[in-house]
């Protein structure tokens, strides 16, 4: 009787025991109070205004004064369909087989300068960003519209009740909603404004932006989440020299780094001088990649631009530009970063992937095939922007492609000029960098290689690959769409539409008394700060 | 000497026209816009509404209206809109003055404190391996970048302290030691550089002077070696070093941007910079022209002060 | 040079000194300024290590080598690899040829430029001069670095470019040196004299005053060299100078060079000694050749 009294007890304690010991860290209670120094790399480009750009610059240190519909689970590191949450949005649901999408909204919130939070905010929004015909605002610059062109109206039934009608099934609109970059502005406060300061419902009010300096927000003491931010205040440092903010990281002077901007080599640096720093190395959603002028000769030439494909090798880049802080993939961001992606062994068939001898190889035989060869050179300029990282990608790349007879000169074009040089076609090839808003194919796909897309640098035009895109589109079920997205993928780089170099890895370093902020594989979505707070 | 002021005045007045006109048409001669910056900070490119933005920045009219526009502006005290901050380009520049001023003047202290007493010593002791090795010093000051130097301290700071100076401007009132640290060490770093120079043209005002035979004259009347040449050499030597200080404060601007840079302060230097690589027109115009506005009144009173001291200068 | 008739000696003896050889000259100048030789010595290695870089270098300064990226200083790679594996020894000898032409090429330029602008307008005098003298003083207005990061941002990055947007500020300064060195010479009677035998005025400005400018010429031409190539850092490392792939010292300490400092500081050390060590030579020898050609400025025996 005593021992089986005895086996009870010390299987309860060991039970107990394993609870307590086994339980995640989630049972450590976040404490509230205390204000962080986050690093901003540098003045915003045009102060909150997260619709009239497309940069981490804007969206990073705006993100605590807004909130979205939905958004992507702070908790969760991979993005995907199954992590949105509802912020402003409490329960959404789809109708007609995903033809509308219906959002029932939180009550009793209210605006930073406490006006109510209606459907009116919401329709507002994205009926600005998509030039809806009876907008009553117009933004000054528009870089995401395409994103809800599928839209045909919003309607608001009520107060608290949104209606997306599109104009086909599109299951990844949540996704491109749920992005850091789909806030929602205030009806009553002109577009205009957000440029010099923020009204919106997020869990930071902004108390000062002194130019150049730094950004200072004070908790939102209203903010519809009880409990919510944890923090009092925040404090975005804008510090615009490397070396500096790699001393200011070490040194405590700032207790989170930029997303996006941190090195391997540079993490390892970190950690030797301040071991107890907490490294997680995590996907930015952002690639290199080449972009060929499809339109003129030589890169008009499949044969020329598989060769290119070919004589870079990924796995080489990643260490010489990145000392192995990247992955290799194709047009969607890789597994297990991301979703999307194709994996290691889809990848070994495609241009590029194989050993590098045998790949040079290829080259020049495609080369010759071209009309090209020892006696015959290929000279052309590579441009890339003036911005160290391009520039070292650039470099690479121009040795590799030596290698197969190609002779490029390197000329960087400052920024002011870039976008417009690839939209109006007047370069042969280059080296870029891209980041995608939302690890969804959509975003991806109908930015970069669509017909007469503004971001399509390319000039890649394929029929039969937009139709491609028109149905993974508007393929609800989720197996079908992925099998889809492999062939599209698969696709791209056989057409060397824009071929994919590699995809960043960014090794977010934090101090160890930073807690609840998870990095997200991607550099644009996670800057909310609502569930991130301080021990010590 | 009225006559002298008004005269230089006029001048300056001319010559600041004449400057205007050189900022307005080369920043102007700079390919890419402010609109072309913008449109890079969204990643695309579509005409219609950039010829929008170009309208309602005021920047589609013809420049010779755009610059008489401008000149009007600054005579009326306005010192127009940034193009990239949407507020009064005054309201951007004012918090930053102050920090620039007082990293100049600590600089130009610390330049003067290291170069007047080092030069003095290297003319007394003129050749001697003390005066050779002071030279070469005060050459390396001359020789060193000044973001080289600055880089290094902050590496070194971090490296073996662990701590680098504050990154946002401390205000002396709220704590002292912070911000004396925060502007002792890029003082230092400016101030060194410009040091070489002074402690040169003390030197060689020095030696100069004392060769002169009013000195020679002490000497064989038996005075003291030392305060022959603190009552009467020095005083007749300051007068080139003050020119000098005078004309520093211009090139120091140059130390300051690269300075301001490196260590992260919130400065007007730095922030010109940034200006320009934004084409920032109205921040770039007004600021080149607040400097030139100095420089030119520097040398105005160096020359007034020159006629002070110096007996023999008269301007009539 | 022949002597005007009823000219007193001694003023033939300044327009015509006799000189000794150059060997004499270079002696005596290495033996009573050996400061000044040193500096001479550092610019000479500085010329020789640019126009001899190709065969110099050890790696091709632009070849990535993955490998061994962040490398210290080795048997192989002599001062150590940057960020992308690229030998250090060799990227600072061929920017010290970027250097060289990016410093001597817009020193040169500006100063030839200001001289000759600086000639024409003091032998013109009166209004011409006057209107030249203000000119000049609105370009000489603005620092010299505000005005080449403003040229260089206008022009956009070449080498090209970035020797003109360097020599621009350099103009006003030498116009100003070579006017009053000219002024000074002009009023010299052998000037009058000449004039007054018919010797037409460009024959006189280039036979007879050019030549005593060369003192004042050269040691401004020293003078502006090591700032031109500390601007040309400064205009670097701010990201507006020469571009890629021409290594410049300048850019080589911002790019990487302080993010990856601690574990490798050899990528600060060096582009920064390199820059330092020219500047210094030119000073150097800048100096010893004023205090030997211009002995109004003497600051020692």
């Amino acid at each position: 009787m005593s021992r089986m009294r005895a086996s009870i007890s010390l299987a309860i304690v060991s039970l107990v025991l394993v609870v307590a010991l086994g339980t995640p860290a989630i049972s450590q209670t976040p404490k509230s109070g205390g204000t962080l120094n986050v690093t901003q790399r540098e003045d915003l480009p045009q102060g909150f205004a997260i619709h009239e750009t497309q940069t981490s610059s804007t969206v990073w240190p705006s993100m605590p004064c807004f909130n979205n519909l939905v958004i992507y689970d702070p908790a969760k590191k991979v993005e995907s369909l199954d992590t949105i949450v509802g912020e402003l949005a409490e329960k959404w649901s789809w109708q007609e087989n995903y033809r509308n999408l219906v959002f029932f909204l939180r009550k009793g919130v209210k605006w930073h300068d406490g006006q109510p939070f209606t459907s009116k905010d919401v329709k507002y929004t994205f009926d600005m960003i998509r030039e809806a015909p009876d907008a009553p605002a117009k933004l000054r610059i528009n870089p995401r519209k395409d994103w809800y062109a599928n839209v045909d109206k919003i309607e608001t039934p009520d107060a608290n009740t949104v209606v997306f009608h599109l104009k086909r099934p599109q299951p990844s609109i949540l996704m491109m909603l749920a992005s850091g970059y789909s806030p929602i502005y205030a009806a009553h406060v002109p577009p205009a404004n957000y440029r010099t300061s923020c009204v919106g419902t997020g869990p930071f009010k902004l108390k000062e932006w002194r130019k150049g300096e730094f950004v200072e927000y004070v908790k939102n003491p209203d903010y519809f989440v009880k409990g919510r931010p944890y923090l009092d205040g925040l404090k975005y440092v804008i510090i615009v020299e490397r070396g500096t903010r790699t001393a200011a990281l070490q040194s405590g002077a700032v207790d989170i780094p930029f997303p996006g901007e941190t090195s391997k080599t540079q993490s390892e640096q970190l950690k030797k001088a301040v071991p107890q720093l907490v490294v997680t190395p995590v996907s930015e959603n952002v690639n290199n990649n080449i972009i060929m002028n499809i339109k003129k000769p030589p890169f008009d030439n499949l044969k020329v631009r598989l060769a290119v494909s070919h004589a870079i090798d990924r796995r080489a880049l990643i260490q010489a530009v990145y000392q192995g802080g990247g992955v290799v993939g194709a047009a969607m961001a890789p597994k297990p970063h991301a979703f999307w992606g194709l994996g290691e062994k889809e990848l070994e068939a495609l241009p590029g992937y194989g050993k590098a001898a045998d790949e040079k190889a290829k080259a020049k035989k495609l080369m010759a095939e071209a009309g090209y060869g020892p006696d015959k050179p290929l000279k052309v300029e590579m441009v890339t922007r003036a911005i160290p990282v391009y520039v070292d990608m650039a470099s690479f790349v121009i040795n590799e492609l030596k290698q197969i007879g190609i002779e490029s000169t390197l000329k960087q074009i400052e920024t002011a000029q870039w976008h417009a040089m690839a939209v109006r076609g007047e370069y042969q090839i280059g080296a870029n960098l891209t980041g995608l808003g939302a690890d969804d194919p959509d975003g991806n796909f109908y930015e970069n290689y669509a017909c007469g897309s503004p971001r399509n640098y390319t000039h890649y035009c394929n029929e039969q690959v937009q139709k491609m895109f028109d149905q993974q589109s508007q393929e609800v079920d989720q197996k079908k769409r992925l099998q889809q997205v492999y062939a599209i993928q698969k696709k791209l780089e056989d057409d060397a539409a824009r071929p994919i170099l590699s995809w960043r890895i960014d090794y977010f370093t934090l101090w160890p008394h930073v807690k609840g902020l998870i990095a997200q594989n991607n550099v644009y979505n996670f800057g909310r700060m609502q569930e991130v707070w301080r021990d010590k | 000497m009225k006559s002298y002021v008004a005269q230089r005045l006029g001048i300056a007045v001319l010559t600041l026209v004449g400057m205007s006109i050189v900022i307005f048409a080369l920043l102007r001669l700079a390919p890419g816009d402010i609109v072309d910056i913008l449109f890079s900070t969204a990643g695309y490119v579509n005409e219609s509404e950039k010829q929008a933005i170009l309208k309602e920045l005021g920047m589609d009219r013809p420049y010779w209206i755009q610059y008489l526009d401008w000149i009007r502006q600054i005579l009326t005290g306005d010192l127009g809109k940034s193009y990239r901050y949407d507020i009064p380009a005054w309201d951007v520049i004012r918090p930053l003055v102050p920090v620039t001023i007082e990293l100049a003047v600590l600089s130009i202290i610390v330049a003067v404190v290291l170069g007047v007493p080092t030069g003095v010593i290297s003319a007394v002791r003129q050749d001697s391996t003390l005066d050779y090795v002071l030279r070469v010093l005060s050459l390396a000051g001359l020789s060193m970048p000044s973001f080289w130097l600055g880089m290094v301290i902050i590496l070194g700071m971090v490296s073996w302290l662990g701590w680098i100076p504050p990154l946002t401007y401390v205000k002396p009132t709220d704590n002292f030691k912070a911000h004396a640290i925060q502007f002792m060490l890029p003082a230092l770093a400016v101030g060194y550089r410009s040091s070489a120079l002074i402690m040169r043209i003390t030197r060689s005002s020095l030696l100069e002077v004392m060769r002169e035979d009013y000195i020679r004259t002490a000497w064989a009347k038996g005075q003291a070696g030392r305060v022959v040449i603190w009552r009467h050499a020095l005083k007749n030597a300051i007068l080139p070093v003050v020119t000098v200080i005078g004309i520093e404060f211009a090139f120091l601007i140059g130390g300051l941007v690269v300075t301001e840079t490196v260590f992260n302060l919130p400065g007007v230097a730095r922030f010109l910079v940034q200006a320009i690589l934004w084409r920032d027109y109205p921040i770039v115009q007004n600021l080149v022209m607040f400097i030139a506005i100095v420089v030119i009144l520097s040398n105005l009173f160096v020359d007034m002060l020159y006629g002070v001291l110096d007996p023999r200068v008269r301007y009539g | 040079m022949a002597s005007p008739v009823g000219v007193p000696v001694d003023l033939v003896v300044v327009t015509a000194p006799a000189r000794p050889g150059w060997g004499t000259q270079l002696g005596r100048f290495i033996r009573r300024k050996p400061l000044g030789a040193a500096g001479g010595a550092i610019m000479l290695l500085m010329v020789v290590t640019a126009l001899l870089a190709p065969w110099l270098q050890t790696h091709d300064p632009i070849a990535t080598d993955a490998s061994y990226t962040l490398g210290r200083p080795s048997a192989e790679h002599w001062l150590g690899t940057d960020h992308l594996g690229r030998d250090i020894y060799s990227r600072i000898v061929h920017g010290a040829w970027v250097s060289l032409v990016v410093g001597l090429g817009s020193t040169l330029l500006g100063s030839v430029l200001g001289g000759i602008i600086g000639l024409l307008s003091a032998y013109a005098g009166g209004k011409t001069d006057l209107i030249t003298q203000r000119l000049l003083d609105i370009l000489q207005g603005l620092p010299l670095l505000v005005l080449a990061l403003v040229m260089s941002a206008s022009l956009g990055p070449s080498v090209r470019n970035v020797i003109i947007a360097i020599s621009i500020p350099i103009v006003p300064r030498a116009a100003r040196v070579i006017r009053a060195s000219v002024l000074s010479i002009r009023e010299m009677q052998y000037v009058e004299a000449a004039r007054a035998l018919g010797v037409r005025h460009l024959r006189t400005a280039f036979r007879h005053i050019l030549p005593n400018t060369v003192g004042p010429f050269i040691v401004l031409c020293t003078a502006q060299l090591g700032s031109a190539i500390l601007v040309e850092a400064t205009l670097s490392f701010l990201g507006m100078g020469v571009p890629e792939p021409y290594p410049s010292w300048g850019r080589m300490l911002s790019v990487s060079a302080a993010e990856y400092a601690q574990k490798a500081p050899h990528l600060v050390l060096f582009p920064g000694i390199a820059i330092s060590l020219a500047v210094f030579g030119s000073n150097l020898l800048g100096d010893a050749l004023r205090d030997t050609l211009d002995p109004r400025l003497r600051g020692s025996r």
